[in-house]
């Protein structure tokens, strides 16, 4: 019998069901998902860490050893823009140097432009892969992922007003296990219409105008609950509608791309100023031109982009008048401080309404 | 018809391209004025400025651009993202234009730019031309320009490499830095450091000083995905010299997160030769500094029994 990987990626929100699913319907790997991430992940990565890098670094780096812990014996890297790109290379050679045995399959040795050199990457998790296969499982798990995005989305959106919250939890915690479970295309679309039909019979009580929040900011941290501390979960429970355009699928695979984006905001900047800035500006215009009553940018420490796109934010925040919540996330123990701070940002964003209105 | 001035903030890639632009802009007919090199005032302006999450050589760029603010008819910021794929800048140089218009927006001060992405096509000829047309200026005019100022720039290079041959040959403890040349250059982060190494009697290399054009190949050696042009270059620097000096100082500014990934590279692949990290940050004396460098540079003496 050949033998068979067990392969592993960083957790990366609830994006793992993703990975599972293109590994093992479109690669024939095993997956291994490894506990999700605790403190003792941020921990142990930070540990192993250099001091300045972004925070993300030493969550996924905490998360690998998870993982190998756990019985990988393959880790798979991914590429990137900024940072990222050179995670990858870093993080295996600190694995090594603590004695961690395993393979290692860094795409950044791949990302060349060329296509040929991506499907060398692909052939490194699988030598005998199909690529008829690989390709259905993609697009299913690209399906999985868009709807895993609508459902979180509806989630934030409606979990502060639902008479019930606890089953509105239960609802959307049972659609991520479906997901999770998923072994076949029929499976994705059952758990999305139960979760759609469930949600659905929650009764909302919303007012004609709620408080809504948009948030925006980095493409690890702002979408992984964990790593913000659940910022979105925090404001929901105080009734808020929390909004997020930036998720996975929104910015790799349904991008308008830097030129045609980056032509709404013009009046800001002329350039893209980063990997994610054009999309996050965008969105903070687009939040401010809607009325929202408030904008919460999330990002982890070091993040150069994020850091960089501050002074737009700030103007932006001027020109429309929306108070804006910049929130850096390192590795910190407690969430006493973030409540506080939100705390105070509902109490005035609150205020404002009701004057305002 | 006057003089039209252009302003060059003293900062970040100045270091690195300043003879291609003050030619450029000379050969054009502009006048073209330099900030003051850095102070400790010009330290305090630009963390004022800027929001304070920053790295230091961020904080003293606007510090700089904020002296120019009013004294020219345009500053000169260009938007740097990459020389091809594998071959890119620290993404803050994407930034920094749109930073600087919005952050000065109020003051009615008139920037200037210029997008180089080679990766998508855009060379820095291109660009430069690019530039010319929104300032009416005649193409052919232009790409002459651009041609002496390729040239001078080559002939610096030759030059810095033919200085840092001739002090690869004297006498004394040689200490290679790797640091971007904004860090190393710059009169308040850099200056004082090789300042004090050459009283102490010591030789500071640069590990920036390379062939540029075999340099990305060479770092491939040490590391094979980083992507970052300069860091690529240091690395190639760090391959080249470390036969011939004692020791190396791997000097960043306060947090640059880039070269903390690629240093921390460094200290796990390059073996057995005495290496100082060292972090500097907007302080306002250097006696800490020096005890750093003095018991660096006593460990080295010592374990060459010298001590």
């Amino acid at each position: 019998m050949d033998f068979i990987k067990t392969v592993a990626l960083p957790r990366y929100a609830e994006y793992n069901c993703t990975f599972r699913y293109i590994l093992e319907k479109g690669l024939d790997v095993k997956y291994l998902l490894q506990p999700p991430l605790t403190q003792h992940t941020l921990e142990i990565g930070a540990k192993y860490s250099p001091d300045f890098v972004c925070t993300p670094f030493k969550t996924t780096l905490g998360s690998m050893i998870e993982a190998l812990e756990a019985g990988a014996d393959t880790l798979i890297m991914i590429f990137g823009l900024c940072k990222l790109g050179y995670y990858g290379e870093l993080q295996e050679q600190i694995l090594r140097d603590l004695g961690y045995k395993f393979d290692c399959i860094n795409f950044s040795d791949f990302d060349t432009g060329r296509k040929k050199d991506y499907i060398r990457g692909l052939k490194r998790i699988n030598p005998k892969m199909s690529f008829a296969k690989f390709a259905v499982a993609g697009m299913e798990a690209i399906k999985m992922g868009d709807y895993l995005d609508e459902i979180t989305g509806e989630y934030y959106k409606n979990y502060g007003f639902a008479q019930d919250r606890k089953a509105y939890q239960h609802a959307y915690k049972a659609f991520l296990r479906d997901m999770y479970a998923a072994g076949s295309k029929s499976d994705i679309e059952e758990g999305y219409r139960r979760a759609k039909d469930a949600m659905s019979r929650i009764p909302l009580d919303k007012p004609l105008k709620p408080l809504r929040v948009g948030v925006i900011g980095e493409f690890y941290t702002a979408m992984d609950a964990f790593s913000n501390l659940e910022t979105e979960q925090k404001l929901a429970d105080m009734g808020v509608e929390v909004h997020r355009w930036m998720t996975a699928t929104n910015r790799v695979i349904h991008y308008p791309g830097e030129t045609n984006l980056n032509v709404k905001i013009q009046e800001y900047c002329r350039y893209e100023m980063g990997p994610t800035s054009t999309a996050n500006i965008w969105s903070a215009k687009t939040y401010a031109e809607k009325g929202f009553d408030g904008i919460v940018h999330i990002k982890s420490a070091n993040c150069t982009p994020e850091i960089d796109i501050m002074p737009v934010l700030q103007n932006i925040g001027n020109d429309y008048k929306i108070p804006i919540l910049y929130l850096t996330f390192d590795a910190q123990t407690s969430d006493v401080g973030l409540m506080t701070r939100l705390e105070a940002f509902y109490d005035m964003i609150a205020m404002r309404k009701k004057v305002i209105v | 018809m006057e003089q039209i001035t252009v302003g060059i903030p003293r900062g970040l890639l100045y270091f690195r391209y300043r003879t291609v632009w003050k030619t450029l802009f000379k050969e054009l007919g502009f006048k073209v004025i330099v900030s003051e090199p850095t102070t400790q005032e010009t330290a305090d302006i630009g963390s004022a400025l800027t929001v304070d999450e920053g790295c230091l050589a961020q904080k003293l760029f606007f510090g700089h651009v904020s002296s120019l603010v009013g004294r020219c008819d345009y500053i000169f910021i260009p938007r740097i993202r990459n020389y091809g794929k594998s071959r890119e800048l620290c993404v803050r140089f994407m930034a920094l234009y749109d930073m600087a218009v919005n952050m000065f927006r109020g003051s009615g001060q008139k920037f200037l730019t210029y997008s180089v992405d080679e990766w998508k096509s855009v060379s820095e000829k291109e660009s430069v031309l690019e530039l010319a047309k929104t300032l009416d200026l005649p193409t052919k005019r232009v790409k002459a320009a651009y041609k002496t100022a390729v040239k001078a720039d080559e002939e610096r290079q030759k030059e810095l490499l033919q200085k840092q041959s001739e002090r690869l040959k004297r006498n004394g403890l040689k200490i290679l830095i790797a640091a971007h040349s904004y860090v190393i250059e710059d009169n308040f982060v850099g200056k004082p450091i090789t300042e004090y190494l050459k009283k102490s009697g010591a030789v500071p290399i640069r590990a920036d000083v390379v062939d540029r054009d075999s340099a990305f190949k060479k770092s491939l050696e040490l590391s094979s995905t980083c992507k970052w042009t300069v860091n690529q270059e240091i690395m190639s620097g760090i391959l080249s010299y470390e036969d011939r000096v004692d020791g190396i100082i791997l000097l960043s500014t306060f947090p640059c997160g880039q070269d903390a990934m690629v240093n921390e590279l460094i200290l796990r692949r390059v073996g057995d030769m005495p290496m100082l990290n060292l972090v500097v940050d907007g302080q306002s004396g250097t006696a800490g500094l020096e005890t750093r460098l003095e018991s660096f540079l006593d460990i080295i003496r010592f374990k060459k029994g010298a001590l």
